[in-house]
């Protein structure tokens, strides 16, 4: 703690530790397509406390990778570009200090984890090069401690012959071990955020659950707040605190997993929860969400979901909700979102 | 490592083999099909006296038996003439008796130089304006370099080179000599022809426009592999891990770039080989180029055999090069 105390008085002077760890707040991000702006990211809002783990929930294209990028500040510009909104690591604005401030916060403070650690990896590195290239970077280690950091890490994260295997190259990996590396690489500086984004969706099953454990003691031993981002609910079902289900680049709804799972106060949730197969409903047809998620060049009036929604109603393609307080710490962003909530709807 | 290249020798020194032997067997087909060189000797109309003729074939190991029945693949000369040339003996040439291994040693430097120069230009100019293209994707930069590469490339070789020699070298040489001293490096280096008191300066414009042959190619390969690069997640990851812009180009995206670069180089280097005929040809380089075609025109089958010899020499060590630079580059090559 003291360690990290240092750390943030270092790099990000003003920091208030009182504050929550991570606050986004009103996001927006806009990719230009052919010399349009397409919004991919259009106010997205939650909170991250200390030692605490949110799930981003969402299909393809809901905005939730762009929303970790923004949130790293690694968004391809251009053709993105964050165009409004503010991320408050410990109640300072990131989007508003300069390059070199963000650059330190990247690795130091926050960390991220990507899907594919077979080409998050560069393949030409041996991944001790690339765990101890952080060392080197942040902390101006000589390539001999990097290597020695790098074989503690590789060991914590449960790469079996680490002190040999230090030495290997990416493809030398199998698939589990390979995000084992990524997650290594991830916590090498410490960092107080941890993102996950879709880490589990290339593995098998098997592998998958071992990778979620992994994170899940990580996060226990060093109190991280972890972000996890995923387009399966059935993943963030036992490591998730909070949930914020995200549709056509907005939150749409936010709560405890608990309260999420019990009674959904969103139709897009509900229908999300319906779509999980279940043991006990063996047998019956599997129920979808009709339609596709919307193109985000052109979305529909109103509330985005409404076209394919089952209890939309005419002003719901006219008026855009806003966020309902559907029970205590319980929000949806949707106009009927205390009647779904209470199943009346 | 090691056994990926002693296997990429042996494949280069059978490669050389098969290229050897299909050559001698081309010519011997020539000598059989087209009549002996050796009666150039004399002059090409006149019969000569048969004793003479016997001499001169012997002379220049031509007398087998086998050169006269085609389609025979006369492997006794075959492994003759690579004694000789293990034993550093290349024969002599049928027009003046001159020794083949002493017109080498000027020829060959002269071809080293010109592909020096023309090699640098090639890989600098591809490298910077190809980076350019890739900073710049998709804007008038981007579109501007694309087209300049490819109205050079698509102008012949031949083309430039008697433009540069009949238009550009005498007024420039003029202009550069008002200001600088005639024996100076600037008094000489726009030469339209070469001088071989200066055999470096007076080789290097044509080494510049002879490096232009493939540039479009390379500029567009190594924008293609840049782009390819920086936009791959494992630059995403470089760039979450708070690395400098700088160090991620450096470290992270052009020694990606550089395996399709390198195999580009390779693949144009034996492409030159054939423009430095026609440029040692307008600029008057004694060089390699020059004395094959020479050697072709005149029937010389020894030193077309030769200078064949060597060019095929330089294209097998040099895509022996290129793998051995993969493999030092790309550790899944080494570990395959």
């Amino acid at each position: 703690m003291s360690e990290t105390l240092r750390v943030i008085g270092d790099t990000l002077p003003g920091a208030d530790l009182n504050a929550p760890l991570l606050e986004v707040e009103n996001l927006q991000v806009e990719f230009k397509v052919r010399g349009k702006s397409v919004p991919a990211v259009r106010g997205a809002t939650f909170t991250l406390e200390q030692g605490r783990t949110l799930a981003v929930v969402g299909e393809s294209g809901s905005g939730k990778s762009v929303t970790s990028q923004a949130i790293m500040g690694i968004v391809d510009d251009p053709p993105g570009r964050v165009t409004g909104g503010e991320v408050r690591l410990h109640g300072i604005d990131l989007l508003k200090q300069d390059e070199e401030t963000r650059r330190t916060v990247r690795g130091n403070h926050i960390a991220v984890i990507f899907q594919d650690a077979l080409s998050a990896l560069n393949p030409l590195w041996s991944v001790g090069f690339q765990i101890g290239e952080l060392f080197r970077v942040h902390r101006g280690s000589t390539r001999a401690e990097a290597k020695k950091r790098a074989i503690e890490l590789l060991d914590q994260v449960g790469i079996p012959d680490a002190k040999n295997r230090v030495g290997h190259y990416p493809h030398q990996f199998s698939g589990g071990m390979r995000q084992r590396v990524m997650i290594a690489m991830a916590l090498a500086l410490d960092p107080e955020v941890l993102i996950a984004d879709e880490p589990t969706t290339a593995l098998d099953v098997t592998v998958q659950a071992q990778i979620m454990r992994l994170l899940k003691q990580i996060q226990d031993e060093r109190h991280m707040g972890l972000i996890l981002i995923t387009h399966d609910l059935g993943v963030v079902a036992d490591v998730a605190d909070e949930v914020a289900v995200m549709y056509a680049g907005e939150v749409v709804e936010r709560a405890t997993i608990r309260d999420t799972f019990k009674q959904p106060a969103h139709p897009y949730t509900k229908a999300l929860l319906r779509a999980i197969p279940r043991v006990d409903t063996v047998g019956q047809e599997l129920e979808v969400i009709r339609g596709l998620p919307p193109n985000p060049a052109s979305l529909p009036g109103g509330c985005p979901f409404h076209p394919r929604c089952w209890a939309a109603e005419d002003k719901c393609s006219t008026e855009v909700p806003p966020m309902i307080e559907a029970a205590p710490e319980h929000r949806s962003r949707c106009h009927f979102a205390t009647e779904v909530y209470t199943n009346e709807r | 490592m090691g056994r990926y290249v002693i296997r990429r020798l042996l494949q280069a020194l059978l490669t050389l083999g098969i290229v050897l032997f299909l050559l001698h067997y081309l010519m011997a087909l020539s000598v059989q099909v087209r009549g002996n060189p050796a009666l150039l000797f004399f002059g090409g109309e006149r019969t000569p006296d048969p004793a003479m003729l016997a001499q001169v074939e012997r002379l220049y190991n031509l007398d087998n038996p086998c050169y006269e029945r085609t389609g025979d693949p006369c492997v006794r000369p075959f492994i003759e003439r690579l004694q000789n040339y293990a034993a550093g003996d290349f024969g002599t040439t049928l027009n003046g008796n001159r020794d083949v291994g002493e017109l080498l040693g000027v020829y060959i430097p002269n071809t080293l130089r010109l592909f020096v120069f023309s090699t640098i230009t090639l890989v600098v100019l591809a490298m910077v304006l190809g980076t350019w293209a890739a900073r710049h994707h998709g804007r008038v930069i981007d579109h501007s370099v694309r087209g300049t590469t490819i109205l050079i490339d698509s102008v012949p070789v031949f083309l430039i080179l008697l433009a540069y020699v009949y238009i550009v070298a005498v007024p420039l040489t003029r202009w550069a000599r008002g200001i600088w001293d005639t024996e100076s490096f600037m008094g000489q280096v726009f030469r339209p022809n070469y001088n071989p008191d200066y055999p470096w300066t007076t080789i290097i414009v044509p080494g510049i426009i002879l490096g232009s042959v493939g540039l479009a190619t390379l500029t567009r390969l190594v924008r293609a592999s840049q782009l390819e690069n920086l936009g791959s997640d494992f630059v995403k990851t470089a760039k979450a891990k708070g690395l400098k812009q700088m160090r991620i180009t450096v470290v992270h995206v052009v020694r990606n770039s550089m395996i399709p670069i390198v195999t580009g180089v390779g693949y144009l280097f034996a492409f030159m080989l054939s423009g430095a005929v026609l440029t040692e040809g307008v600029m008057g380089i004694p060089g390699m180029g020059r004395m094959i075609f020479g050697a072709v025109q005149r029937q010389e089958t020894n030193l077309v055999i030769v200078g064949l010899t060597i060019s095929a020499i330089v294209v097998v060590v040099v895509s022996l090069l290129v793998d051995l630079i993969y493999a030092a580059l790309d550790p899944r090559i080494r570990y395959e």
